[in-house]
């Protein structure tokens, strides 16, 4: 469960100041496979960066489980992205040098997880993304769609609470979206997986099992589909 | 919770992981890495080379000076080195139990006075030496250096004389020279000397003034019977400071003076001093631009890793791992650098050290008037190539304290926006 209560973030260089967000209350449920949506600077990547703790808020709190991450020292935050929330990034965000497998087994690596264990899990999770016969290739030699299915059995390889998407469709064509949203959809259907994503791309809106959109800073709709 | 699990970043199979990122990443961009390895391998040469050829000119140096006339060490009447007149001379019977020293294998008496040599109308003033002439033969060598007649080699009588004061004077074999003085406490010193030789000291000052004969007839000449001015120490192994130090101990220190051919010769070791100033400064100057070369891969690299090292960050990478990721990479190269700059200087080290470069032209001259082979060898001693190395590995850790500064303070969000 993810909860955020009155959340604000403003920004102030001395000279400009901008409310990225003004009060945000929101609680995602476990299994949820939900959208946050809205125009550019409307504050929804604001809003998943401060979820994913990569963010803290300027007022307010976020509580995922029974740990308000707002609270956290820099390092415990580090820490805390590592063992419980899984990234999945616009730009699929693999490291270049290392081969499939071995950016899947990376967090695990850092998890100290048994050879045994990571092997295992490796396998089976890019099974499940359909690229058990490329895993000895590196990301410049595999399709923008096939990178960003590494990066999903990347983010679920640490065994994480949830995955925060941003925007993990933007650089994908048509086929790849589909077949990337058939893909998660199935996680969240088989696995209870939660999804939380930011997007404008209406083929995710439309699998969201809950749209959220953010306008200004604060949230101006909350409909479950 | 053990140590291990409290420094995660320690542990072995991550760290496997790391090193094979580093290593990776050095591949990304192989034509700087090729660059900065190709910097550090210059770096080592020059540095190794240059050291080395500074110090085995300091050691031939050393080489000459105890096969040369003036020893390690010498022992004086107090006084003697900055009067040289024969009142300040001693009895050699003051210092014979110095054979006792474990480093002393012999003490080889002269004495050292001047007078005015005649033969016909002509008159020099003249350096006149009196040896053990068994004894300097077998330690310089100095029957070899006679160019026209004999060394005393069945004889005591007579005198060898230097080219130069020959050429002056128009002296020939068998000619006989008739010294002037001052003796030993005032007295008149005088006497009539034949020829048995020339000979050729290297250096033309020492052959315009130097004559040399038997100790027991300059002890005669001068009126100085069992009395000498100067004992050259003959030491088994080079470690002459701690052996003067422990003469000084055993002499007395009243009546006599111990003097290193530092003391001696402190011209000789200014010039030493001011070589090795150059050196430094020359040093100083590669490794200044060696830095900045480094310091501009560390830039370069930093920069262009920060979207990734952010990236590494948001998904649960300490920044610790990230940090030694990256010290890693310039690691791998310095040491590759190191390694194989040290496996290019040894050989050329070697030739030089087996055929030393040969000075020629004032260079010649200017040693040679030290009484110095005109030889510069490399010198192979390992702590030259281990000191350099050492440095250049401390400037590849002090060049990534930007790295590490530029980590620490990394936001990841702020990185990852292209």
């Amino acid at each position: 469960m993810i909860k955020v209560t009155h959340v604000t973030k403003t920004y102030d260089d001395g000279k400009v100041r901008v409310e990225a967000l003004r009060g945000i209350n929101v609680e995602i449920k476990n299994g949820e496979f939900t959208a946050i949506v809205g125009p550019s600077g409307s504050g929804k990547t604001t809003l998943l960066n401060i979820i994913g703790g990569l963010d803290t808020p300027t007022e307010g709190n976020v509580i995922i489980g029974e740990t308000n991450i707002a609270l956290l020292s820099e390092n415990q935050l580090i820490d805390f992205r590592l063992n419980h929330i899984g990234f999945v990034f616009q730009s699929y965000n693999l490291i270049p040098v290392l081969t499939a497998k071995e950016n899947v087994e990376f967090l695990m690596l850092l998890q100290n997880k048994s050879e045994a264990e990571r092997d295992e899990r490796t396998t089976k999770l890019l099974k499940a993304v359909g690229l058990e016969d490329q895993i000895n290739k590196k990301p410049n030699e595999m399709s923008g769609g096939q990178q960003q299915r590494v990066a999903v059995a990347r983010a679920l390889a640490s065994k994480p609470d949830f995955i925060l998407a941003d925007e993990p469709t933007a650089n994908l064509d048509s086929a790849s979206t589909a077949n990337l949203l058939d893909i998660m959809y199935r996680l969240n259907q088989e696995e209870n997986m939660t999804f939380v994503f930011s997007t404008h791309d209406q083929r995710v809106i439309d699998r969201a099992k809950r749209v959220i959109t953010v306008e200004d800073g604060k949230i101006l709709s909350d409909i479950y589909t | 919770m053990s140590f291990w699990d409290k420094q995660p970043y320690l542990t072995f199979v991550p760290f496997v992981m790391l090193f094979k990122l580093a290593w990776r990443n050095i591949f990304r961009n192989k034509r700087r890495s090729i660059i900065t390895v190709s910097s550090i391998i210059f770096a080592v040469i020059f540095a190794v080379f240059m050291r080395s050829l500074q110090y085995g000119a300091y050691g031939n140096m050393l080489k000459n000076i105890v096969s040369s006339y003036l020893g390690y060490i010498q022992v004086h009447k107090q006084g003697f080195w900055t009067e040289k007149t024969l009142d300040n001379s001693f009895s050699p019977e003051d210092i014979t139990y110095l054979l006792d020293h474990e480093n002393i294998s012999y003490l080889s008496y002269r004495v050292e006075g001047f007078a005015l040599a005649s033969k016909d109308d002509n008159s020099k003033p003249v350096a006149l030496l009196g040896l053990d002439v068994q004894q300097e033969k077998n330690r310089l060598g100095l029957d070899k250096k006679v160019v026209q007649g004999e060394y005393f080699t069945n004889r005591k009588t007579g005198i060898l004389v230097g080219i130069g004061l020959r050429d002056i004077m128009s002296l020939r074999l068998g000619d006989s020279i008739i010294f002037l003085s001052q003796g030993y406490q005032g007295s008149m010193a005088s006497g009539s000397y034949p020829i048995i030789g020339f000979i050729d000291l290297k250096t033309p000052e020492l052959n315009k003034r130097t004559v040399i004969m038997d100790l027991a007839q300059a002890q005669e000449l001068f009126a100085m019977p069992n009395m000498v001015t100067t004992a050259v120490l003959g030491l088994k192994n080079d470690n002459w400071e701690e052996t003067q130090q422990e003469v000084i101990a055993r002499v007395d220190t009243n009546q006599l003076e111990v003097l290193n051919w530092n003391e001696m010769l402190p011209e000789l070791q200014q010039l030493i001093a001011v070589d090795k100033a150059g050196g430094l400064f020359v040093l100083f100057i590669l490794y200044s631009i060696i830095t900045f070369s480094l310091f501009g891969t560390v830039l370069m690299l930093t920069e262009e890793r920060s979207f990734e090292y952010g990236v590494l960050i948001a998904v649960g990478m300490a920044k610790n791992k990230v940090i030694i990721v990256a010290i890693l990479e310039t690691i791998l190269m310095a040491i590759t650098g190191i390694i194989a700059g040290l496996a290019f200087a040894f050989p050329v080290v070697l030739y030089f050290n087996i055929y030393p470069i040969n000075l020629s032209g004032q260079m010649q001259e200017v040693v040679e008037k030290y009484g110095f082979e005109a030889l510069i060898p490399t010198s192979l001693d390992p702590s030259i190539a281990l000191s350099h190395a050492g440095i250049i590995f401390f400037i590849v850790l002090a060049v990534n304290m930007y790295t590490i500064v530029k980590i620490k303070r990394l936001e990841p969000i702020k990185a990852m926006r292209r």
